[in-house]
């Protein structure tokens, strides 16, 4: 049974997950063949620089017109992770509450295949599913030498791999309301709530004396929200967002098996 | 004696305050068509996933082949073939591809028999299941059902949906497979179904098992029905004196009644009053049904 509900579920989201790859790689392709016409406009910079709330609603600090300045403030601290989470968020919402709610949960779970294997492929799918935008804008950037646009690329790999985990952790969230509360809307709502509060309170943090104490607590600032295109991910920033995601999937199971399926 | 295919025992699942089923008990043997019959919302689909192990009992115990279905290991479910009431399969993929996705999750290797199941239910396997029938969607839920010859099989209004000459095939499935030593639960709400190829029969009404007993028993507990006309006035009082027998309309010239039992008495009686013409009914089901189904108020899920 390798995998197969792995398989069935990613064939399932196929249109969606496909549909953003294109539109992330369309998006991110103007913005890198856009650079040149950016990189050496020092007004835009200096504005940004001078003022750190317009920076902040972009999510971004630190120059604009640098290469990675040039990524963060179009793609990677602000759309790109958005992007991400609107995926993995659907597909944690419809894995198990989704599916509950539409018969197929039912179906599949009264195969010869215990909840934790369900669970198992199912967290497996969202893996995947979190790391679709994060792969295809890595992907999107390597052509960026032929804009003058050469980002650190350890960086930007690491990037890549905080930006899925942070993808995965509002996921797994959805997942796990899904899996309390057998409710898709639910899930919907409290991943969607508690990620557009965890944004604002990483790109806030900058300007707002009080938010800045709570950044902490929001792990866009584990993933994006600490400059790591510029600066680096650190192992503290990767630990978090994987304790997090270990946490909210173990968190899921003992929910998962209690559910009602009908 | 071997372990029963499903065994509950007091089975109670409530949601909230409110309890869909409540206290049942029942017991399938092996390699018979029991058929599980109740109105709509009488808790037959409730019951049906506690025993499948997708609902957590409220309380009371479900034994699927012996097992707990709900914890453990998952590899005795190959043994089981379900099909849920409200069947939905993904809208965009093809039955050929939903076949093979379950199949590869059974650890279905031999596909000759789904095949042939396929062919003899004409299931459509080509087109996207979101533009095909009801009829359409629930044959391929038989043959996903069917198509690894499990020991048990759970199937929760199979027949909806389907023409007639396709459920006279499904009657001859079912009484190939309890010929082949294997046991089906049947849930249905139209008792002619049933009747036609079921050994044993519960009837759940409002949450609770009401009947529990073989075909033919019932039958024997059902009054049969008689009608005899006069050509003169005549005092049918006497027939009500008859040791099973219950006078259920009378007039001057006509009488109709209900026995149960030996009918030698009952003729004797209406001989005696020179009947012009007689005419028995033979035995239906139907009204005992109907009079277990009365008052079920629809107040259970």
């Amino acid at each position: 049974m390798t995998l197969v509900l792995t398989r069935l579920d990613l064939r399932l989201r196929r249109r969606i997950l496909v549909g953003t790859a294109v539109g992330a790689a369309a998006y991110l392709l103007v913005v890198v063949a856009a650079y040149p016409a950016f990189k050496d406009d020092t007004t835009l910079s200096e504005m940004l620089q001078s003022n750190s709330a317009a920076a902040a609603a972009f999510g971004i600090n630190g120059s604009i017109t640098s290469p990675a300045g040039w990524l963060n403030a179009n793609m990677f601290a602000n759309f790109g992770p958005l992007l991400a989470l609107m995926l993995t968020i659907g597909y944690g919402a419809n894995s198990i509450a989704g599916q509950a709610g539409d018969g197929l949960l039912g179906l599949t779970a009264a195969q010869p295949v215990t909840r934790a294997a369900l669970l198992q492929q199912k967290t497996l799918a969202l893996a995947v599913t979190a790391l679709v935008v994060p792969v295809i804008s890595f992907a999107v950037c390597l052509i960026g030498p032929q804009f003058d646009l050469t980002p650190d690329w350890t960086r930007l790999a690491a990037v890549t791999v905080s930006t899925a985990l942070l993808a995965f952790d509002f996921g797994a969230v959805a997942m796990l309301v899904g899996a309390l509360t057998g409710s898709k809307g639910a899930a919907l709502g409290v991943a969607s709530g508690l990620a557009a509060a965890a944004y604002l309170v990483s790109s806030l943090a900058p300007i707002i004396g009080v938010v800045h104490r709570l950044r902490w607590g929001s792990p866009f600032y584990w993933a994006v929200g600490d400059d790591q295109l510029t600066s680096g991910l650190t192992w503290a920033d990767l630990l978090v967002l994987v304790v997090i995601a270990a946490i909210l999937t173990a968190a899921t199971l003992p929910s998962f098996r209690r559910l009602d399926i009908p | 004696m071997s372990t029963p295919p499903i065994s509950l025992d007091r089975l109670t699942k409530a949601f909230g305050s409110r309890r869909a089923v409540e206290d049942v008990s029942l017991t399938v043997p092996e390699g018979k068509v029991f058929g599980f019959l109740g109105p709509n919302g009488a808790g037959k689909s409730t019951t049906i996933r506690c025993l499948l192990g997708l609902y957590r009992p409220t309380s009371g115990t479900a034994r699927l082949l012996g097992r707990d279905p709900a914890t453990g290991s998952a590899a005795f479910r190959r043994e089981v073939g379900y099909l849920p009431g409200e069947l939905h399969l993904p809208d965009r993929l093809n039955g050929a591809d939903i076949l093979a996705r379950f199949g590869r999750i059974r650890g279905l290797r031999d596909t000759a028999y789904r095949d042939s199941l396929v062919d003899r239910f004409g299931a459509d396997v080509t087109r996207p299941l979101g533009i095909l029938s009801k009829g359409n969607k629930q044959k391929l839920g038989l043959v996903l059902a069917f198509m690894a010859r499990p020991r048990l099989l759970v199937l929760d209004e199979p027949t909806s949906g389907l023409d007639p000459l396709l459920q006279d095939e499904f009657d001859t499935l079912l009484k190939e497979t309890v010929a082949d030593g294997r046991t089906v639960l049947l849930s249905s709400h139209d008792l002619n179904e049933v009747q036609r190829v079921a050994d044993r029969v519960a009837i759940i009404r409002a949450g609770r098992v009401v009947v529990d007993d073989t075909i033919e028993s019932l039958r024997a507990r059902v009054p049969h029905t008689m009608e005899a006309a006069f050509d003169h006035d005549v005092d049918t009082s006497c027939l009500a004196d008859v040791p099973g027998v219950t006078v259920t309309a009378t007039a001057p010239r006509t009488v109709r009644l209900g026995w149960s039992g030996p009918v030698g008495p009952l003729l004797s009686a209406v001989a005696a009053l020179g009947p012009e013409d007689v005419v028995a009914r033979p035995v239906d089901l139907d009204e005992l049904f109907h009079d277990y189904y009365r008052d079920s108020g629809g107040d259970a899920a």
